[in-house]
Parts: structure tokens; C-alpha cells; sequence
């Protein structure tokens, strides 16, 4: 057999277990429960939640964005390091307080958090509508990176568009089927071979083609020191675009509609312990910056193509691999492209059914509401994947352009929790103001003002418009902003709540 | 200690923390020389601080007034 047929078979085993793991991972669990497919009954574990977690680490964007960008941008590469590191800090105050406030009210998405507090309809059709979009964008994301993986270690056999397909029927198969659950599970199995593949085949590149990383960083520090520095005369990215990208992502981490939802289905110990860990989990990445930065000087970006395809060429055209190896790197880019995609299209189809259709339908039965959402699965992969094959965007900028809307959600949520005279008044024009500047500058105007990240300069309008607004509007009286912004845990009653699952999911864990 | 002045630490601390990954501070450690552990000063100076940061929320999570909560 030939390397490519090999890595063919590899990667359709890998698909073939992922799917088998998803499956049986959603079966024994009562199919029909809303509740059960939107948080796993509210009891994830510590263990899933870490894998959930270290899924979300390693995406399409780590490996084969991170290497990319270290390859052709140097420095800049490392506010992934420095974001993923940080982003996860604030869960530690935040989470615990949105996971009680959700048990309290039933909650089980972003849209639903908002809509609960501020009571407006309209807030949550925006809200769930932004969150889709966004989704679909960071969707496209994985999708690129998984067409890239087949197309490349098939030494391009596998033409681009129907790669993606291929991945993408497979993530829908199991989340519409297993929900969370499947989710946590295959993440599990894919964490595992992530971690492995990236450090093994990161440290065989740098020592194949240089030696040691010592080595290798004194001729490209020989070469060019200001490759391996920010904001200087020659280096890639100025010093406000280098920390506003951070910021962004930093501040945008939490707001996504799947971390979000983490904060329900785990407990306060777990979600301390995770942030605890996350630091650590972010240094998992620094292989694939290695096996960017050794591709510096050696070879050609023109032989390439784009930058994030760095990583798979190097493995195929520059280092003469077997086929076997090739085939489990390229299971692993497909784990980590699959295991971002089932939790954010999970999230895309909760939010758009709980913040659009539900308020646009509001008799909709329990059954009714979870065909809608199971077949939200399938069309927002559907949009994703025209994005991704006709879209043409690297997968840094396709993921920085969604942090830019994501990130419009936190002044509403802060001031949810923290704030008793924010208005909803003030949240809707926030949120509209700050994604209309964001997306002005991304779309329209070739700079931004001292290079700075579109979406904080609509995070800076968005919060302005909050609170001006919030102070000339009637502030609100209601119970429900005193309960969400003097929540103690006091509710005996809430913690029993969250009892009953907690027994049901360990009787199956067992 | 209460556990709204815990909360306040953590929150001082935790931004401390970040900001050395940002600029102006972060322009200390950016630079390619000297190499450390094989990395150039800027690679090593942000793994630093978040071995750093994974070590202060540990401590921090042990002092934590609130950490048995459910």
C-alpha cells in the first residue's frame, strides 16, 4: 500500500471510532429529556469537564493556526500561548455564580441567562441570533482545518469540499443523537490522542530538521531578532494589535455559547479545579509553535500555499514519514477539528432555538422544541460548510472575526450579575452598537484606529452605550435583578435540585 | 477571610498576572536574546508567567474561604 492509502485508512478508522465512541456514549441515557441534552442532566463530571476543557484547547485553530502563524508571523504566534493561558482566570468568580443563578431558573444556554434577567423578547432573538452567526464562523473554522487534514495527508486525493463533508456528516450523526454527553465522551478518547500526536510529532520535526530547539531559535535569532519580537521595526504585528487581540480573546473565551453553558453543568469545585489546570493546558500547544518556527528559513511559503497548511506539509513533503504516521497526525487534526465542532454546533442550535425560534413560536411542546434543535444541527452545518469551502479566510482571522461578535455579550452578562441598574434599554443598544462598530471595521474600513482588535473598539462603544443609556432609562424593579445580582448560595432547595441528576449520571458512569 | 475579600485578592492578583503578558509590561520580556531552556527570552517569559499564574490560583484556590461550595 501506498503512505496515502495507509493515512486514508487511519483517518477513516479514527472517524469510524469517533462515531462508534459518540454513539454508544449517547445511548443508555434517556434520548428524549430535553434537560439531558442540553447539559448531560447537570452533572458532568470533574474528569469530563477537563476533557471538555483540553478539547477546547486543541482546535483546527491550534493546530494548523498556531504553527501558521509562527511560520510566517514569528512572535505574534505566541498571544495564542498567552490567551489560552489566561482566558479561562474569570470562571473562577463568574462560574459558580452563573451555575447557581442557572439551577435557580432552569437555565440551560446564554440566550436564556439574558432573557431571564433583562425579560425582553427582542434581547433574546438577538442574542441568539449573534450567537448563531458567530457559531457558524468559528464552525467554518474547524471545518477548513478538517479539508486541509484529508486533503493533505492524502496528498490531495481527497479534493477540499468533500473532506469537509465527510468530517462534518459525522459530527452531526453524533451530536444530533447523543447530545453533551457524546460529546464529553468523544472528547475524552480525542483529548488523549491529541496531547500524544502534537509533542511527539512537534519534538521529532525541530530535531529532524535542527537538532535542538536551542539550535534552531539561535539561527533565527542570527537571522532576524526581531522575528522573535513584537512591535519593533520588521516585526509582524505592532504592540496595541499584539495586546488588543489577546484582550479580545481573553475577554470574548467565556462568552462563547459553549463555555458558557459549562457553567451550568458543572459544579462550583469542578469549575475551580478546571481553571485551576487551564494554565497547564495551554503550555500543550507549545509542540505545534515549535514545528512552526522550524519551518522558518527552511522552507518556502510559496511551496505551501497558505500558512496553516505548514504543519501537515511539513509531515508529508518535508519529513520522510511512514504512512501509518501520517494517517494518526492526521486523526488527531481531525480529533482536534471534531471535538471544537460537536460542542460549538451543539451550542449554535440551543441558543438559536431557545433565543429565536422560541420567542418567535412560544407554544412550541418539549418534543417539538428538540426536533428543532436536532435539525438546527444540520443547517448551521450546512451554512458552515459554505463558508468554508467558498469563504477562502485563513483560520486565525475566521476566528478572531467571531471573537469580535462574541465578545458584545459581555457587557450584558457583567452587568447581569453585577449591576442592578443596567436597563435592559441599555443591554439591547449595547450589544446592537458594539456589533455594528465591530462590524464596520471588520468589513468596511482597511484600518482601525492604533491597529487595535475591531471587536474591543465595539466592546469600548458597546459598554459606553450601556451604561448612558441604562442612567436615562427607568431603572428595574423586578425580583429577578436581585436575585441574580445578590445571589448567595443560600437556597437550600436549589442545591437538591441539582442533586437528582448528580445520582442518575453516576449510576451510569458506573 | 470573607469571601468578598477573596474575592477581591483574586481579582487583583489575577489581573496582575495577566498584565505580563501584555504591553507595557510585557515589553520587558520582549526580546529574542538571551535564550532560555533552548527558547528565545520572549517565548520563555510568557511560559514563565503561566507557570507562575497555574501556581498563585493553587495557592489561591487553598485559601479560598468558599472552595467546598457545591
Amino acid at each position: 500500500m501506498e503512505h496515502w492509502q495507509i493515512s486514508m485508512l487511519i483517518m477513516v478508522l479514527y472517524l469510524a471510532i469517533a462515531l462508534i465512541v459518540g454513539v454508544l456514549a449517547g445511548r443508555g441515557t434517556n434520548k428524549a429529556s430535553l434537560e439531558e441534552f442540553t447539559t448531560a442532566g447537570r452533572g458532568l463530571g470533574l474528569f469530563l469537564t477537563w476533557f471538555l476543557m483540553g478539547g477546547a484547547i486543541f482546535s483546527a485553530f491550534s493546530f494548523l493556526g498556531a504553527p501558521g502563524w509562527a511560520f510566517t508571523r514569528g512572535a505574534p504566534a505566541f498571544y495564542i500561548l498567552a490567551y489560552l493561558a489566561f482566558s479561562l482566570l474569570p470562571w473562577y468568580i463568574l462560574g459558580p455564580k452563573i451555575g447557581r443563578i442557572g439551577r435557580k431558573f432552569n437555565l440551560y444556554s446564554l440566550v436564556g441567562f439574558l432573557q431571564t434577567r433583562f425579560r425582553s423578547k427582542a434581547l433574546g432573538i438577538l442574542v441568539g441570533f449573534i450567537a448563531f452567526f458567530a457559531c457558524i464562523q468559528y464552525l467554518a473554522t474547524q471545518l477548513r482545518g478538517m479539508a486541509i487534514i484529508f486533503n493533505i495527508m492524502t496528498e490531495g486525493r481527497i479534493a477540499f469540499w468533500f473532506g469537509a463533508l465527510v468530517a462534518y456528516a459525522i459530527v452531526v450523526t453524533y451530536v444530533a443523537t447523543g447530545g453533551l454527553r457524546a460529546a464529553a465522551w468523544s472528547d475524552v478518547f480525542q483529548g488523549a490522542l491529541m496531547i500524544t500526536v502534537s509533542w511527539v510529532v512537534g519534538i521529532m520535526i525541530v530535531k529532524k530538521m535542527h537538532g535542538t530547539t536551542s539550535e534552531m531559535f539561535s539561527k533565527l535569532a542570527a537571522a532576524d531578532p526581531d522575528f522573535l519580537r513584537i512591535g519593533v521595526e520588521g516585526s509582524t504585528m505592532s504592540t496595541t494589535a499584539f495586546t488588543s487581540v489577546i484582550l479580545v480573546s481573553v475577554i470574548g473565551f467565556l462568552m462563547w455559547p459553549h463555555m458558557f453553558a459549562r457553567s451550568y453543568s458543572s459544579n462550583a469545585v469542578t469549575i475551580k479545579k478546571t481553571v485551576i489546570a487551564y494554565p497547564l493546558f495551554a503550555l500543550l500547544i507549545i509542540p505545534l509553535l515549535l514545528a512552526g518556527f522550524a519551518a522558518v528559513g527552511v522552507v518556502d511559503i510559496a511551496a505551501v500555499g497558505a500558512s496553516d497548511q505548514i504543519l501537515p506539509y511539513l509531515i508529508t513533503t518535508f519529513l520522510s514519514l511512514p504512512g501509518w504516521l501520517y494517517g494518526l497526525v492526521g486523526a488527531a487534526a481531525l480529533a482536534a477539528a471534531m471535538s471544537s465542532a460537536d460542542v460549538i454546533t451543539h451550542s449554535a442550535s440551543m441558543e438559536f432555538t431557545d433565543g429565536v425560534i422560541k420567542n418567535m413560536f412560544p407554544n412550541l411542546s418539549d418534543k417539538v422544541t428538540l426536533l428543532i434543535m436536532r435539525s438546527a444541527v444540520v443547517l448551521i452545518g450546512a451554512l458552515a460548510y459554505c463558508i468554508a469551502v467558498f469563504g477562502g479566510q485563513g483560520v486565525v482571522a475566521l476566528l478572531l472575526g467571531a471573537y469580535g461578535s462574541i465578545i458584545q455579550f459581555t457587557p450584558g452578562v457583567l452587568s447581569a450579575l453585577y449591576w442592578k441598574r443596567v436597563t435592559t434599554k441599555g443591554v439591547f443598544t449595547g450589544i446592537i452598537v458594539g456589533f455594528a462598530v465591530n462590524l464596520y471595521f471588520q468589513l468596511f474600513a482597511s484600518t482601525t484606529p492604533f491597529e487595535i482588535h475591531p471587536g474591543l473598539i465595539g466592546l469600548i462603544a458597546n459598554t459606553i452605550v450601556m451604561v448612558g443609556i441604562s442612567y436615562v432609562t427607568k431603572p428595574d424593579t423586578s425580583s429577578v435583578v436581585e436575585s441574580y445580582v445578590n445571589d448567595q448560595k443560600k437556597t437550600k432547595q436549589t442545591k437538591d435540585h441539582s442533586m437528582t441528576p448528580d445520582a442518575s449520571i453516576d449510576t451510569y458512569q458506573s | 477571610m470573607s469571601v468578598r475579600s477573596f474575592r477581591t485578592y483574586y481579582i487583583i492578583i489575577s489581573t496582575l498576572l495577566f498584565s505580563t503578558v501584555l504591553f507595557p509590561i510585557f515589553t520587558i520580556g520582549n526580546k529574542a536574546y538571551p535564550l532560555i531552556l533552548g527558547l528565545p527570552y520572549s517565548f520563555f517569559w510568557i511560559i514563565l508567567w503561566i507557570v507562575i499564574t497555574f501556581i498563585a490560583v493553587l495557592i489561591l484556590y487553598f485559601i479560598d474561604p468558599d472552595k467546598e461550595e457545591v
